[in-house]
């Protein structure tokens, strides 16, 4: 046994607390008596365990830190069941539940059944150059698009997609082909950024091939 | 010419019987004998005999014409003398017969029958308390259980929920802060070099 490995197997604080075999300490020994580097820490080592023996003998015995408990017992997420927090929950729920049915509810029947006029524009899918039309509307408030498409006996039904000024579909829906070449579309409230919107119309033949036919522009601004 | 060094000077100081080399001498090894023998033998008077006997067979062969010529095995030679003296101690055999009455043999300097060699000094007991006062509760009451409750290390490393490595790395850092006051206390007492 060298020096280094006594330090890195820490055989002195294992002597002091007496974890070494027979063999192991047998061989300890023979190393201290020797080395005078592990004979001081050995020496340091045991003045040390008897000094503590000493203090701690004349300190009054310490308790472990209590760790406050719950009155009743509670623990975990069955502590948030407590009155105190149940109770003004449900009072919030009880008013939001109120305030739904007597007030935003009848708001929606109210304004989905009476007559309104609703902002519009005209949008052509052949015209090219065109400015785009501008369509205001109020916040949450919808719009009327009046869709001209040049009637092609070629297809049987059309695709309108409207994609928003990020380019992300906003919507897609299908119209029956007819003799028309203009199609009101009735686009519902909803909050909608201002800026251009790209309307794209596919023609849709019988076997269900697509072909784009045109697309226009609008720019919608919210009051 | 260095006091403590345990070289070819040190050993002729010895076998000479230069006082205070002697004195030295026993005071040094005296303390890793208790440290040794601790563990081995419950009696203090026991460990006294063995002590002695040690130190009386050590300087025997120091002085003998086949004796110890070399410094550097001279701890190894008083462990394995000690090995031997305890051997004889667990077989209840007939002790060595007591050397012949010597008057130019070394008088083995008396020394107190515990395990620090000497008293607690104050500045130590200071030390010691510092140490413990920067511990957290839960360490000091892991030391007590350990060093003077001497309950089994296994139950109090399971109700602490630590690992005996802890307790090794506790003993350890403490033991580093101890060693730098302690050490230099000891400076102080040794005193100067020998002439």
């Amino acid at each position: 046994m060298d020096h280094n490995e006594a330090l890195q197997e820490m055989l002195a604080e294992k002597y002091l607390l007496d974890e070494l075999s027979p063999e192991s300490r047998e061989e300890f020994e023979a190393h201290f008596f020797g080395c005078t580097e592990c004979a001081e820490d050995l020496r340091a080592g045991a003045v040390l365990v008897e000094g503590i023996r000493s203090e701690l003998a004349d300190r009054p015995a310490e308790k472990p830190a209590e760790i406050p408990v719950q009155r009743g017992g509670q623990s975990g997420w069955l502590a948030w069941l407590r009155p105190a927090l149940v109770v003004p929950a449900l009072a919030v729920l009880a008013g939001v539940i109120v305030y739904q049915n007597f007030v935003t509810y009848p708001q929606l029947k109210t304004a989905a059944n009476a007559p309104q006029v609703l902002p519009w524009a005209s949008v052509s899918v052949s015209s090219r150059g065109a400015n785009a039309p501008v369509i205001t509307t109020r916040p949450g408030e919808g719009f009327l698009l009046f869709v001209n498409v040049p009637p092609d006996t070629r297809y049987s039904s059309y695709i309108a997609e409207l994609r928003n000024p990020g380019g992300k579909v906003d919507w897609s829906l299908a119209i029956p082909a007819s003799s028309d070449d203009s199609y009101p579309v009735h686009v519902p409230a909803a909050s909608r950024a201002e800026g251009t919107y790209t309307l794209i119309v596919q023609g849709v033949t019988a076997t269900g091939e697509k072909t784009e036919i045109g697309r226009t522009a609008f720019e919608l601004r919210v009051l | 010419m260095e006091f403590y060094a345990f070289d070819n000077a040190y050993l002729e100081r010895l076998r000479s019987g230069d006082f205070r080399t002697v004195e030295h001498f026993v005071s040094y090894f005296s303390k890793l004998i208790q440290l040794k023998l601790r563990s081995r033998v419950r009696s203090p008077e026991a460990i006294e005999d063995i002590r002695q006997e040690t130190f009386a067979r050590f300087f025997a062969a120091l002085r003998s014409p086949d004796g110890l010529r070399q410094a550097e095995k001279m701890g190894a030679y008083v462990n394995s003398v000690c090995n031997n003296v305890l051997l004889e101690y667990y077989r209840s055999a007939a002790r060595h017969a007591p050397l012949a009455d010597d008057e130019d043999a070394p008088e083995i300097p008396d020394v107190k029958v515990d395990i620090l060699g000497g008293v607690i000094t104050r500045q130590t007991a200071d030390t010691v308390r510092n140490i413990l006062d920067d511990l957290g509760e839960r360490d000091r009451r892991l030391l007590k259980e350990v060093f003077l409750d001497e309950r089994d290390k296994d139950d109090v490393c399971r109700d602490f929920g630590i690992d005996r490595n802890y307790l090794r790395v506790l003993l350890h850092r403490a033991k580093q802060t101890f060693k730098s006051h302690y050490i230099k206390n000891i400076g102080e007492e040794r005193g100067g070099a020998a002439d």
